[in-house]
């Protein structure tokens, strides 16, 4: 956390999301009758975002330490927090209200368990 | 002469036509703006809190704009990923919008290549999602309707851009022991959330999460990939399995 990120990698990773932003909105847009997406594809594509997604909030919100070691007490602010949202989510869909209700919780779990 | 005139009339008509269909889109984004100013202004301090310098978050916020991957790419760049493992979390992330624009094809299909390209970068969950509901409730105008999501898009970016710069101004003046940098994971799961409304979703869900936990101590991020990649197997399968194959040729 510490230790800055280089320039040279800032500089390329900005360039490769930019390309990947290009690429994904506009490919059919751009070759629409060269290419054809198989229903396969088109359902991999579809679940692709939710699985990325927890793939990286899964670590995040349950392991803890440099080492990692998995922590599913209900004294880890980061799975309260997590877990409010979530409840929240079963109610609403507003996202400010999502993370709202998750960093009050994760703040008081944090402070005071 | 008279040749003149008439198709100078011609042209003005065009163009106001256009503008209208420009600031019929600017009035039809309207209702989500609340809503995507608040979450710019949460995904600035987010940015800002977890690691990401100013002016970078700034300028990915204008060249890359796409949130869900900027918040996914960022805490993989400060634990070191290396940069092809960076660029493809955020290529996945954003595979969703090749069906957006798969969908908006036969509305645009007929443009210059230009005028397609712009269309398609400026595209995000929101005016796309408003876009086809609108589409859905015959809300189109008839005419001109790449003015009419021009105008869409141009509010959301402007929108977008101006909170966006609000949250990173407003981020730099809370103090880091509030923990913000935890509004990132907040963020992300805020985006799932809405997105584990069927059931092939849920198993992907839950098998990229097992996967991830026991391949996180792989290097360079490397179980970020495993967790995906299992969870859209895993997904796709039980969406085919879902469906009899009777059925699936009608859908």
């Amino acid at each position: 956390m510490s230790e800055t990120v280089p320039f040279i990698t800032l500089l390329l990773v900005t360039i490769g999301l930019s390309a990947s932003t290009i690429f994904t909105r506009t490919c059919f847009l751009v070759a629409g009758n060269r290419i054809r997406l198989s229903h396969t594809a088109e359902v991999a594509l579809r679940y692709a975002p939710v699985c990325t997604l927890a793939a990286i909030i899964a670590p995040d919100v349950l392991l803890q330490g440099p080492g990692g070691s998995l922590d599913l007490s209900s004294l880890n602010p980061r799975l309260v927090g997590a877990a409010a949202a979530a409840v929240f989510l079963c109610f609403s869909r507003h996202i400010v209200g999502c993370m709202l209700v998750g960093m009050v919780a994760y703040s008081v779990a944090r402070l005071y368990l | 002469m008279g040749v003149d005139a008439q198709h100078r009339q011609l042209v003005s008509g065009l163009a106001r036509e256009r503008r209208a269909a420009f600031r019929a889109g600017t009035r039809a984004i309207m209702p989500s703006i609340p809503g995507s100013a608040a979450w710019s202004v949460i995904a600035g301090v987010a940015m800002l809190k977890g690691g990401l310098p100013a002016g970078w978050a700034i300028a990915w916020a204008f060249s890359v704009y796409a949130a869900s991957a900027q918040l996914a790419v960022l805490p993989l760049m400060i634990a070191g990923a290396p940069l092809w493992v960076l660029v493809a979390t955020g290529f996945i992330t954003n595979l969703r919008f090749v069906i957006y624009s798969a969908a908006l094809r036969p509305y645009f299909a007929h443009l210059p290549l230009r005028r397609r390209l712009a269309l398609g970068f400026f595209m995000t969950d929101f005016t796309f999602l408003m876009f086809m509901r609108n589409s859905q409730d015959k809300l189109l105008p008839e005419k001109h309707v790449d003015s009419y999501f021009a105008g869409m898009c141009a509010v959301n970016y402007i929108t977008w851009q101006v909170f966006f710069i609000v949250g990173v101004v407003a981020g730099s003046y809370v103090p880091t022991e509030w923990g913000m940098e935890f509004t990132g994971t907040l963020a992300l799961i805020a985006l799932v959330g809405p997105a584990l409304n069927a059931r092939p979703a849920v198993v992907g869900f839950i098998v990229a999460s097992l996967v991830a936990l026991i391949t996180h101590a792989l290097p360079f991020k490397l179980g970020i990939f495993c967790g995906a990649m299992a969870g859209i197997v895993a997904a796709t399968l039980a969406d085919r399995w879902r469906l009899p194959p009777a059925q699936e040729g009608m859908s």
